[in-house]
């Protein structure tokens, strides 16, 4: 599998899934930073079938906040915590699922339950990543397909 | 005419996004019940009826395909629609859900739209 392929793939299932579940702009691509911010959160989630390997993505503390409040729709209080760490992990679920449909549409998978992971250690050399700017903050995202899949 | 919805989701914030774009859409809502998974959802189902059942697969406790089959194996479940929403887009997972019962299937992401269309559609409703 091509990682322009991938990295494509990446890019577009980030746009689809913010734009349209979570009332988020893609304002353009940021540099995939190799350090994580002080303040970032990530989630990370196991997937296996025709492929498989893992995917994460990372957060920085600005953009996880707006994005839980746009998805649950919070007007006044900010989400707690534990709501943004659910919304992440509901949003790394959903770019996952969303990743590998548009990847091999006659394919078949099974996604592990996503889980909140340490932002230090998301991605690696062997993840094709590609970052966004949503205005708010930024948002990376790491694919892993493992060798023999 | 209104209808009564079942959602059935492991994240309470899933159920209540689902529920928003449901009225975002237009889509009538009576009632509203919540289940965090397909054992619960037919605990609910024993105590009240409902129009229309949508179901998450990946669940604890009971999966969207056990609840798929539970609904099946029931004379009184078989005949409500369920909408399968799941981020699985590939023809595989779709296939698997409609031969287990599942009358609709709509991946995420989805526009109000979308949602409603395929709400009515498994309902028969005419929006023309």
């Amino acid at each position: 599998m091509a990682d322009t392929a991938v990295a494509e793939s990446l890019a577009a299932a980030a746009a689809d899934v913010l734009e349209t579940m979570f009332f988020s702009t893609v304002i353009g691509e940021a540099a995939v930073s190799a350090t994580a911010p002080a303040d970032a959160v990530a989630a990370r989630l196991q997937f296996s079938g025709a492929r498989s390997g893992a995917f994460a993505l990372r957060l920085t503390a600005g953009a996880a906040q707006v994005i839980a409040a746009n998805f649950l729709a919070e007007e006044t209080d900010e989400p707690s915590q534990a709501q943004v760490q659910e919304v992440v992990c509901e949003l790394a679920n959903m770019m996952c699922g969303s990743v590998l449909s548009r990847l091999d549409r006659g394919g078949h998978f099974e996604l592990g339950q996503p889980a909140m992971a340490d932002a230090a250690e998301v991605g690696g050399p062997a993840a094709v990543s590609r970052a966004f700017d949503i205005g708010d903050g930024e948002i990376a995202v790491f694919l892993s397909v493992d060798a023999q899949s | 005419m209104a209808y009564r919805v079942m959602i059935v989701d492991d994240s309470p914030s899933m159920r209540a996004f689902v529920r928003r774009v449901i009225d975002l859409s237009g889509f009538q809502v009576d009632t509203c019940l919540n289940a965090g998974n397909g054992a619960q959802g037919l605990a609910l189902l024993a105590q009240q009826a409902v129009d229309i059942i949508l179901t998450d697969i990946n669940m604890p406790e009971m999966n969207g395909e056990e609840f798929l089959q539970r609904l099946e194996e029931h004379d009184r479940y078989r005949a409500i629609p369920v909408v399968v929403i799941s981020t699985d887009a590939t023809e595989n997972r779709m296939q698997r859900m409609m031969q287990l019962g599942a009358k609709g299937y709509i991946s995420k992401p989805f526009s109000p739209e979308a949602l409603r269309r395929e709400l009515e559609r498994v309902l028969g409703v005419s929006n023309g």
